[in-house]
């Protein structure tokens, strides 16, 4: 055992003196997260964690029960760190600020519009039908999307309250327990009872529960920053990899052999060897933009146990990298092809759900999309118990690559290697 | 001249012996631009992502998703209780719908329809989603909600004499409001504001461009690793003995590499006419003087960047790592108008900006010579400076 500790040092010594390798397996990912962290507005403070302060204005022209209701819904407690209301008398001023990107929308209410639902107690009667207008921004697709939704949400209300009356005096009449004379009255009745009803009111009852624990608030670089470091450990592996070919090359690796050590105990040695490298670096790494951007990664045990098990999933490729290919020149080339496909698959360069889904399905033999899966799930509070199936899917990984490789190496020989 | 097309030559074959070369020539950049062009522009939906668990499968339960769908601001999914549970708890989703197993028309009907609705804490997704599925719940529930009502006001003025007479009545107020519903005018009127967009965003165009740029500089700043490699091998000593200048000698480099990466980008650019459907524009000559401009910029930086790097192992990391930053700050990889406003003037310094900006004017803006002669300057200015740098510090040994 004494032995694949001294192996996996000499190697972990040798990697770390290596200015060439330090370039890419810190300086690179560090550079990348810090010009990512930029890009992104992370250190200007204009990068955005949720969708809150929806800029909307509201032109009130109506005045009315209606408009008066709508208006109190939008400046209610209940929206106030959704939407930013803003009331204007002036429609074409408004629209100004939606043309200038400045508002979401501008949500227009026409004089009348109240009396145009509302029939005048007296007579019954409606004035002319009259719409709101909802001035959208396209450039806001969601913002907009969100105002449209809680505006619709006031117009179903409302116009449940008007059939209401509407149904319940026909129906009256119909079984006789009204005269028509009253219909106008009673209908009118109902719809202002109607309107004042909380907006919530429905048949089907909406039971809140909300989650125990403080809010999270996602930071882009949580996101970013595991994506560079997953991706410049596949450069660390291959590197890894590639120093048993070398090795060969040099014949430290024959003279290794003909010492009272096993093949198997070299081998396991030099995977050790890529492991504890890989571990290195993620954790310099974690530490490094821990202090630096006051980053917060997550749920300490949970982190370790990721940082073991993605370090044992990349740790697999290299070994497999080295163990199929035959010269250094090859490991370096295709090491790198692989660490900038595998980052792309996994991940680290845009959100993988906005990519396609056959990309989404064939980024899982990635360590990357495993690694990021967990990073992002610790970075947002959860805990070792919500990591388990990217633990488990790197660890198996790194176990059927390594069976794979040492199958391999076993055929071919470690000497030829 | 002879001289310069034996370096030219002898760099070639060089860099080429090994087939893998290959991989960074062609293969990678084709599969990054062919899979980035579907992942980098706007979220096709961009609607809050809300998890339904449907346990009551009833027509009610139906409805009620289909109304999300239909939903602005939310997008549902529906997926298993144990899926929901994990990502609420990893909070990897703002709200969770569980539609129980007794959601049906009857306890609609009774009035005792539940739903349930997780929320993250102080999240304003949540929020939104309430809002959404409340909405949602409003139109599938109005009609029995005004049958309902309409009970309730009837046995105000006189009490049902028996629950039959109740339901007849409920069944009846239910189909008039259901027609009335149906026939409701409309009340609201979107109209789209005319703001511009700040973001000229194709993602075909812009993945192509982005792409070509990133792996043509990151070969060309990889010349550093060629002047390494024969300062450390000590075949650029060996020149010295030969009547060839220093000049000669690192242009015969840089002239080989900057027409091979002309070739590479004459082949991406085929690539992105033939494949993915880019229209280069009508003006040939803007687009020869963009290539032409960048490809010199890159290479003249990888020779600057040569005379600082002792190995070649060094050159090699330093060539991918300033090549990808330099790609992702130019707007190579995201547009650049999403960038803070300070880091859009910033990142003039990097030629990457310059190269990306003056070809997205001849394949977005279908501008000309006359449009994109500035950027091209500029990536002149940038290879004249690289090179008189290079040439100043560089050494045999």
């Amino acid at each position: 055992m004494r032995k694949l500790f001294l192996i996996a040092l000499k190697d972990l010594r040798l990697i770390f003196r290596d200015r060439s390798a330090l370039i890419l397996m810190l300086v690179a990912p560090f550079v990348l997260t810090l010009g990512m962290g930029a890009v992104t507005g992370r250190f200007s403070g204009s990068s955005t964690s949720g969708i809150r302060d929806i800029p909307v204005t509201i032109v009130n022209l109506d005045n009315g029960q209606l408009g008066n209701a709508l208006v109190e819904m939008f400046t209610s407690a209940d929206l106030a760190d959704l939407v930013e209301p803003v009331l204007l008398s002036d429609l074409d001023a408004a629209k100004i600020l939606v043309d200038e990107d400045e508002s979401a929308a501008v949500i227009f209410i026409p004089e009348g519009f109240s009396a145009s639902i509302i029939p005048d107690p007296a007579t019954g009667s409606l004035s002319e039908h009259i719409e709101i207008e909802f001035y959208s921004n396209p450039t806001r697709p969601t913002s907009a999307g969100i105002l449209k939704t809680i505006l619709d949400q006031f117009i179903s209300q409302v116009e449940i309250a008007r059939i209401s009356g509407e149904v319940a005096v026909r129906q009256m009449i119909e079984n006789g327990l009204i005269e028509t004379s009253q219909a106008a009255v009673l209908g009118a009745t109902i719809g202002r009872e109607m309107s004042n009803v909380s907006m919530a009111r429905s048949s089907i009852t909406i039971n809140d529960i909300t989650a125990s624990g403080e809010a999270v608030e996602f930071d882009i670089l949580s996101y970013m920053a595991p994506g560079m470091a997953l991706m410049f450990l596949m450069f660390t592996v291959a590197y890894g990899g590639r120093s048993l070919i070398v090795e060969n090359r040099q014949s430290t690796l024959p003279r290794m052999l003909v010492t009272p050590t096993s093949s198997t105990l070299i081998l396991g040695g030099k995977v050790f060897g890529i492991f504890l490298t890989a571990v290195a670096q993620l954790l310099i790494l974690i530490g490094g933009t821990s202090l630096l951007f006051r980053l917060y990664w997550g749920d300490l045990l949970g982190l370790i146990v990721l940082v073991m098990t993605a370090a044992i999933g990349a740790t697999g490729w290299g070994v497999l990298l080295a163990a199929v290919l035959n010269t250094p020149g090859q490991v370096a080339t295709v090491g790198s092809a692989v660490m900038l496909i595998f980052g792309l698959l996994g991940g680290s360069f845009f959100d993988l759900s906005n990519l396609p889904t056959w990309v989404q399905f064939l980024s899982r033999i990635t360590p990357n999309a495993w690694g990021m899966d967990g990073f992002t799930t610790l970075a947002l509070g959860g805990t070792l118990k919500n990591i388990l199936t990217p633990v488990a899917a790197l660890t198996g990984m790194g176990i059927v690559l390594f069976t794979i490789s040492a199958l391999w190496i076993t055929r071919h020989g470690l000497s030829r290697k | 001249m002879k001289r310069l097309m034996a370096i030219m030559l002898k760099d070639n074959l060089i860099r080429f012996t090994s087939p893998l070369e290959w991989l960074f020539f062609l293969i990678l950049p084709v599969i990054f631009t062919f899979i980035l062009s579907g992942g980098t522009g706007e979220a096709s939906d961009s609607r809050i992502l809300l998890y339904v668990v449907d346990q009551a499968q009833s027509s009610l339960s139906i409805s009620l998703i289909s109304e999300l769908e239909r939903s602005t601001s939310v997008k549902p999914e529906v997926t298993s209780l144990n899926n929901a549970q994990s990502a609420f708890e990893s909070r990897k989703v703002s709200a969770v719908l569980v539609l129980p197993e007794d959601l049906s028309m009857q306890t609609l009907q009774a009035g005792n329809a539940e739903v349930e609705l997780w929320q993250q804490p102080s999240n304003t997704n949540a929020l939104i989603a309430r809002q959404g599925i409340q909405a949602a719940v409003n139109r599938v529930s109005s009609s029995v909600d005004i049958a309902n009502i309409s009970v309730n006001q009837a046995s105000k003025i006189k009490p049902f004499s028996s629950e039959s007479a109740r339901q007849v009545f409920f069944d009846q107020a239910l189909a008039t409001a259901q027609d009335l519903m149906n026939s409701a005018p409309r009340r609201v009127v979107e109209i789209k504001g005319v703001t511009p967009d700040p973001v000229s965003y194709d993602p075909r165009a812009n993945s192509s461009l982005g792409q070509m740029i990133t792996w043509v500089f990151i070969p060309l700043i990889g010349l550093s690793a060629m002047f390494a490699m024969e300062r450390q091998a000590g075949t650029l000593r060996r020149i010295l003995v030969t009547p060839t200048s220093k000049a000669t000698i690192i242009a015969g480099t840089v002239i080989g590499q900057v027409l091979t990466a002309l070739v590479q980008m004459v082949i991406l650019i085929l690539f992105g006419i033939f494949v993915m459907k880019i229209n280069w524009g009508e003006s040939p000559l803007a687009v020869a003087l963009m290539i032409t401009s960048s490809a010199l910029a890159a290479g003249a930086l990888g020779t600057m960047l040569g005379t600082f790097v002792k190995t070649e192992g060094q050159a090699n990391g330093l060539s991918i790592m300033v090549g990808m930053v330099m790609a992702m700050m130019g707007g190579c990889w995201y547009p650049i108008e999403l960038f803070p406003a300070v880091i859009r003037n910033i990142v003039k310094i990097f030629p990457t900006t310059w190269a990306m900006q003056g070809m997205l004017d001849i394949v977005t803006r279908g501008q000309g010579v006359s449009g994109v002669w500035l950027e091209a300057a500029v990536l002149f200015g940038f290879a004249l400076v690289f090179f008189v740098i290079g040439v100043w510090r560089f050494k045999y040994e």
